[in-house]
């Protein structure tokens, strides 16, 4: 292989490996959430995503609402979905052996890719806006991709402050602690789960907003969401929410670096050689974590 | 006596079935194989996840390995399509090795994960070899009309995939397996090596799709990454199980014949619908009959686990 | 003093910011009985998980034979020759009681036949053979546990609360057992919270608080040492 490698597209790789990765980390976040509280791989996170990008895709062309106004409320409303979710279905496996859960995901994640088909049709679409870069020195910024960056690190920075701060952040952090504790300090933990699986569909509707700006969107574009989002949680430590961070970052440079010296169509191929590597030699993940 | 029937009916299956072709309109035969393709898929994924309750999310990977190493060996290398399928069987069994060892070793959603994203890397790696597999462009087999023989080799790895299901069900390393969906904590406790035993049966579980896959390839004689790698098809045996019962004998056959028919009949008209459908079945028989039908005339009628 | 069947050296574990076992050394001679009691959470059964490789120690070694066993995955362990038995009844509810017992070792199918038979005449459940474990009631299913635990004739058995939800009669029964395996050379190890047990069992008991071992010695020491009674009555 015969690549050059100039310290300008290194620092080229460097950026856009942070600029996606706290994109990762947020969405990221959300799996990680709902793991840590109620045990359980939420497979329909990445559909939810997908979902969420419909939103915002809508609401900024039929509407013509700025598409960054409508990161809230395509949150608010995946919100509300992930509520109803969480009421009707998912709350019948959280105690239920691992298998349950993760097909019940499964199923879902199929029916909500099969039922945005059926609405959306497949076409590929896309929100036309703050299309270009901006160029800094030698390096090009992509401009929706720094708009995302901005948001991530907003939404996952308020999303640390809800979880540091408020009386119900803290609750959902010693409820994944340990869920007895939990109920023994008086802690309603169905509550907890109801609002941790809100706040995490929100959290991937966040990311569903921010990437339709960025490429086309269309009904499948959720599942490798769900991998990777996975992948970050094995790359940070799973049970550790900071490290959910670090992976996130971690994984949009080594992405971008693998893009230095293959094809992007390998990127794929690298996330997952990368997660069979991991669990190969470290399976606590690589900045550690609660085993489970 | 009802053993001696329980022994003679599916026999009784089999010869009717062997001599099907002589009878059957082309359209009936490939029907058929269809449904063998389903049993023996269907079986596969229950000897991993029926068994262990180590959830599958990407068995057609296996189907799609073995359709690419079959149509390879056959268009390139000129191989005679049965050597090619059971090599294609073979490269399945391999592709699991590298896979199930790093994530089997672990408890938790890990292997359920990587067996999702699994897909994905397989068909961007045979897009990526376009010389060896056509890339987008699929690969074309040499014409030749083989469906009745290779109906009868379908048939023969559906009969050999329900069989060692029963060898397996019937035997202490079955038995072993099912500790590890009860509890594999305790499992381990008394000394099972449950890390070695869940590697095996996923092994076995990739043999089957693995030919399979290179028995399609040639029956059809084109094959892309699109048509070797749906999703659909790894919730299509999922459902398949569930519905029948898993970790059972007959679920599998009994839920591949079902919803394949099901399917033709019924699903085909709204061909949008059916994939859905299939999503909200999933969820269904999880919450409303976790054991399939076969499952709960077991529990209900004491039957032993080999039905 | 004869080697010791199990001899643990300063184990320590923690979880996140908290140590459930802080260098905890022990020493198990064979053909005794051995209680280890302490207040919930000072880290019994945390000890337990560490020996037999439940969960990984941080810290310290556990030598079991005169072989170091700590870092070894559970099964090893188990095959080795240390059985137990947990504070939650873990049978395999949808295998039968007879199959319970099959699956555990490795013998050829006939003699592990007639072992288990043999075991489940041992606790009277033979005719309860072909049910499910799940279908058992709670005394029995806690019998199942406890047969199946010796199918592999361990050295060493780890009892996690045996007396806990099971009647006068059912727990003479089991307390009569143990006694017998002890006569057979084996070494017991139990976590148990009803005193009068482990007063009338044990040979010596050590005293855990806070992860730390604070007292070693026969029942009657134990009784009037003052840091036990400090960590039980509170201070």
């Amino acid at each position: 292989m015969n690549v050059v490698v100039t310290p300008a597209m290194l620092g080229q790789v460097v950026i856009s490996g942070i600029l996606s990765g706290a994109l990762y980390a947020m969405v990221a976040l959300g799996l990680a959430l709902i793991f840590g509280v109620m045990r359980i791989i939420n497979v329909a996170h990445g559909p939810l995503l997908m979902l969420g990008a419909y939103a915002t895709y809508f609401l900024s062309t039929a509407l013509g609402i700025n598409p960054y106004l409508t990161v809230p409320v395509s949150m608010a409303m995946l919100f509300v979905v992930g509520v109803l979710l969480e009421r009707t279905l998912v709350f019948r496996v959280v105690d239920a052996p691992e298998l349950s859960s993760l097909l019940l995901t499964f199923g879902v994640s199929i029916a909500l890719v099969n039922l945005a088909q059926l609405l959306f049709t497949s076409d590929l679409r896309s929100v036309e806006y703050l299309t270009g870069a901006w160029v800094v020195g030698p390096f090009a910024l992509s401009k929706s991709r720094v708009v995302a960056f901005v948001f991530a690190g907003a939404l996952t920075g308020l999303a640390f402050l809800f979880l540091g701060r408020t009386k119900l952040g803290k609750a959902i952090r010693a409820t994944s602690q340990s869920r007895e504790v939990a109920m023994v300090c008086g802690i309603d933990v169905q509550r907890i789960h109801l609002v941790t699986f809100g706040l995490a569909a929100a959290l991937a509707a966040a990311g569903g907003a921010l990437i339709a700006v960025i490429v086309a969107i269309q009904p499948e574009m959720g599942q490798i969401w769900t991998f990777k989002s996975f992948l970050v949680i094995v790359l940070g430590g799973a049970g550790n929410y900071p490290g959910a961070l670090l992976g996130g970052i971690l994984l949009g440079l080594i992405e971008q670096v693998a893009s230095l010296f293959l094809t992007t169509q390998l990127s794929e191929v690298v996330a997952y050689v990368l997660l069979v590597a991991i669990l190969l030699v470290r399976p606590t993940g690589l900045l550690g974590g609660r085993q489970t | 006596m009802s053993q001696r029937v329980a022994l003679a009916a599916p026999v009784a299956v089999a010869l009717a079935l062997a001599a099907y072709p002589v009878v059957a309109s082309g359209y009936e035969v490939r029907a058929t194989l269809q449904i063998f393709m389903w049993i023996v898929l269907a079986g596969s994924w229950n000897l991993i996840s029926g068994l262990t309750g180590y959830v599958s999310f990407g068995h057609v990977a296996f189907f799609g390995a073995g359709a690419y190493a079959g149509a390879i060996l056959i268009s390139k290398a000129g191989w005679p399509w049965l050597a090619a399928a059971l090599v294609g069987g073979g490269a399945a069994v391999l592709l699991a090795l590298v896979i199930g060892y790093p994530c089997l070793r672990l408890k938790g959603p890990y292997f359920a994960i990587a067996m999702l994203g699994l897909n994905e890397v397989l068909r961007a790696l045979v897009s990526y070899f376009e010389g060896l597999t056509g890339g987008g462009n699929g690969l074309s087999l040499p014409t030749l009309d083989a469906t009745v023989p290779i109906y009868y080799v379908m048939g023969l790895t559906a009969v050999a995939v329900t069989v060692l299901t029963y060898l397996i069900i019937t035997s202490r390393f079955g038995l072993r397996l099912m500790t590890i969906r009860e509890d594999e904590v305790a499992a381990e406790a008394m000394g099972i090596d449950t890390a070695r035993h869940k590697l095996y049966a996923f092994l076995l579980s990739a043999a089957g799709p693995g030919i399979a896959g290179a028995l399609t390839a040639r029956d059809q004689g084109y094959i892309e990454p699109i048509s070797v790698f749906p999703l659909a098809t790894t919730i299509t045996m999922i459902v398949m199980v569930l519905f029948g019962g898993k970790g059972t004998v007959w679920g599998p056959v009994l839920g591949a014949v079902v919803l394949f028919v099901a399917q033709e009949v019924v699903w085909a008209r709204y061909p949008y619908v059916h994939p859905l459908l299939f999503g909200a079945l999933i969820v269904a028989v999880v919450l409303l009959m976790p054991r399939g039908v076969l499952g709960i005339l077991q529990v209900r009628y004491r039957l032993p686990r080999t039905i | 003093m004869a080697t010791p069947v199990l001899d643990i050296d300063r184990l320590r574990k923690r979880f996140g910011g908290v140590t459930a076992v802080d260098g905890v050394s022990l020493r198990l001679e064979a053909g005794r009985i051995y209680g280890l009691i302490g207040p919930n959470g000072s880290g019994k059964t945390t000890l337990f998980n560490c020996i037999t490789g439940v969960e990984r120690r941080d810290e310290g070694r556990v030598v079991f034979g005169g072989e170091r066993v700590d870092g070894l995955r559970p099964w090893e362990i188990a095959q080795k020759g240390i059985g137990r038995t947990f504070q939650v009844i873990r049978v395999f509810p949808e295998l039968s009681a007879l199959e319970n017992l099959l699956v555990v070792t490795r013998d050829r199918l006939a003699a592990a036949r007639e072992r288990a038979d043999r075991l489940l005449r041992f606790v009277k459940l033979d005719g309860l053979r072909d049910e499910y474990a799940g279908n058992l009631s709670y005394g029995q299913q806690k019998l199942l546990e406890f047969v199946r635990m010796l199918m592999r004739d361990p050295t060493l058995i780890l009892l996690d609360e045996p007396a806990a939800g099971v009647n006068r009669t059912l727990l003479n029964d089991l307390l009569e057992a143990v006694r017998q395996l002890r006569d057979r050379g084996k070494t017991i190890l139990l976590v148990e919270h009803d005193m009068k047990v482990v007063m009338g069992l044990c040979e010596t008991v050590f005293v855990l608080d806070h992860g730390e071992k604070i007292a070693e010695g026969a029942p009657g020491v134990i009784q009037t040492d003052e840091r036990v009674i400090e960590a039980y009555f509170g201070r």
